[in-house]
C-alpha cells in the first residue's frame, strides 16, 4: 500500500471517529443533527435503533414470531436453489434468532459469524444456540458491529445474509457494496429489507389523527425502499445477477395497540432522526381508534401490511454468464428463421 | 473449554475480522483484554467474549509519548479530542 492512500485513509478515519466521540462524550441526547458536518445524509438514529434492539432481545425473549420465521424462511428456502456450498457465512442484524432458527443445515454453512448492533441480542443468540440439537450446531462467530461500518475482510465470505436489518442503514448502498466487498468472487448476497407498503394503515391512521387533534403531522413510519428501487440498489452496489422479489404479509391484530406491541418486540419502531419526541396520550388513543375505524374487519381485528423485499446479488466471477456486447452478433435474424423453419 | 473457545476465537478474528473503520487487522491484547487496530490506534473492547466493533465502542490509544504533530489531522472542531500519527503499516 502506498503511504499517501494510507495516511488518507488515516486522517478520514479518524475525522469520523473524533466526530463520534465529540458527539458521544458532549451529549447524551441521541437528537442531534449536524447535517452540516456530514456528507450523507443522516435519516435514521443508529444509536436509537440500537437501543430499540436491545429491548427487543428483552421482550421478545425466545418467542417464536410467525412473521419473521416466515421472512426467513422464505430467504434461506433461496439457498436450497443453489448448488454450491457456502462454508463461510455472514448473517448481519435483524432477525438473527428466526435465521439461526430456520438454518436446519441448509447451504453447506461451516463457520458462520452473527453480527448484530446490540450486545443483548448477540448474548441472546448465544445462549440458545447451546439449546440447538447437535447435530445443527455450527462453529459460529459473535460480533458486535454496525452494516455501516461491516468489522470483516476484504473477500473473505462465500454468503451474507441479511434479514430485515438493511431497512435501517443510513446509507444503503453503501452498506451493500461493503458487504460485496467482503465477499469471494461468486460468494452470495441475500438480503430481506421492509418495502415501501409496509404499516401503510399506521402511516394512513397517525396522519388522519394527528391531523385531527394537533393540526400538523410528523413522521412516525419511516421512509423504506420502493420494489423498483431494489433492482438499482444491487446494481449500484455491483451486483451481478441481481434478483429482486416481492412478497406482502398481512398479519391481524386483536387491536392497534397490539400492533405497536409487536413493533417493539421486534425492534421496528420509528428511529428517525427527525422523529417527534412527543406522543400525547389523546393523539395515540385517536391513532388506535382510527386505525379501527378505517381499517378493522367484522370480528374486531386490525390488519397490519408488512411488504418485505427480498434481494439476491453476486459477487462477480468469471464463470457466471453475460450479456454479449452491443453489436457483436453475428448471425442474422433472418438465418435463424430459415434454420427453425417459418411457422406454419 | 474457555481457553479452546478463545483459542478457536483468536483463530477467526485472523481470518474474518478486521477494524470497521480502517479495514486493517486487529490486534488482541489480552492484558486489557481489547482488540487493538494498530492502523489507527483504536481499541475496541470485548465484552463478555464478544467483540464489539461498532466504531462508537471504540476508544482512541492514548500514549505517553506524542509524536510530532500531525497537523492534517487536528481539525478546529475536534480539537478537543486527543490524536497521534498512525504507527507505520
Amino acid at each position: 500500500m502506498k503511504p499517501s492512500s494510507s495516511s488518507s485513509l488515516f486522517i478520514k478515519s479518524i475525522k469520523l471517529l473524533s466526530r463520534i466521540q465529540i458527539r458521544s462524550t458532549r451529549l447524551f441526547s441521541t437528537d442531534i443533527i449536524d447535517s452540516s458536518s456530514t456528507t450523507n445524509p443522516k435519516i435514521f438514529d443508529r444509536a436509537l435503533k440500537r437501543r430499540h434492539r436491545d429491548r427487543a432481545a428483552w421482550l421478545s425473549n425466545r418467542r417464536n414470531d410467525p412473521l419473521i420465521d416466515s421472512v426467513a424462511e422464505n430467504l434461506l428456502d433461496r439457498l436450497q436453489d443453489c448448488k454450491r456450498e457456502f462454508p463461510k457465512a455472514l448473517c448481519l442484524g435483524g432477525s438473527l434468532m428466526a435465521v439461526r432458527r430456520s438454518l436446519g443445515g441448509r447451504g453447506g454453512i461451516e463457520t458462520l459469524t452473527m453480527m448484530d448492533s446490540s450486545l443483548e441480542m448477540i448474548r441472546l443468540c448465544r445462549e440458545s444456540e447451546l439449546e440447538l440439537p447437535d447435530r445443527e450446531k455450527i462453529e459460529t462467530l459473535y460480533v458486535v458491529g454496525d452494516e455501516e461500518y461491516l468489522p470483516v475482510k476484504e473477500g473473505s465470505l462465500d454468503l451474507v445474509i441479511s434479514c430485515l436489518g438493511m431497512h435501517w442503514t443510513n446509507d444503503l448502498p453503501g452498506a451493500m457494496i461493503q458487504c460485496r466487498m467482503a465477499l469471494k468472487p461468486d460468494g452470495l448476497f441475500l438480503a430481506a429489507i421492509l418495502g415501501g407498503e409496509t404499516l401503510r394503515e399506521m402511516r394512513i391512521a397517525c396522519t388522519v389523527a394527528e391531523m385531527e387533534r394537533e393540526g400538523g403531522i410528523s413522521p412516525r413510519v419511516s421512509p423504506l425502499a420502493q420494489v423498483r428501487d431494489a433492482g438499482n440498489l444491487l446494481t449500484r452496489a455491483g451486483f451481478a445477477l441481481p434478483g429482486v422479489d416481492v412478497d406482502e404479509y398481512c398479519v391481524r391484530y386483536g387491536s392497534a395497540l397490539e400492533v405497536v406491541e409487536h413493533l417493539r418486540a421486534m425492534g421496528e419502531t420509528n428511529a428517525l432522526v427527525q422523529r417527534s419526541r412527543l406522543l400525547r396520550r389523546d393523539t395515540a388513543l385517536a391513532t388506535a381508534a382510527v386505525y379501527q375505524s378505517m381499517f378493522g374487519a367484522e370480528d374486531g381485528t386490525v390488519p397490519a401490511t408488512y411488504q418485505v423485499i427480498f434481494m439476491t446479488g453476486w459477487k462477480e466471477h468469471s464463470s457466471q454468464q453475460k450479456a454479449k456486447r452491443r453489436g457483436s452478433a453475428m448471425v442474422s435474424f433472418d438465418d435463424i428463421q430459415k434454420h427453425f423453419g417459418t411457422p406454419n | 473449554m474457555t481457553r479452546g473457545r478463545a483459542a478457536l476465537l483468536l483463530k477467526q478474528f485472523n481470518e474474518i475480522l478486521v477494524c470497521p473503520l480502517s479495514k486493517q487487522p486487529l490486534r488482541l491484547c489480552e492484558e486489557s483484554n481489547t482488540l487493538i487496530s494498530d492502523a489507527l490506534g483504536v481499541s475496541y473492547p470485548i465484552v463478555d467474549g464478544i467483540p464489539c466493533l461498532v466504531p462508537t465502542d471504540g476508544k482512541l490509544i492514548e500514549t505517553p509519548n506524542e509524536d510530532d504533530g500531525d497537523d492534517a489531522t487536528s481539525d478546529s472542531k475536534n480539537g478537543d479530542v486527543r490524536e497521534r500519527a498512525p504507527v507505520n503499516p
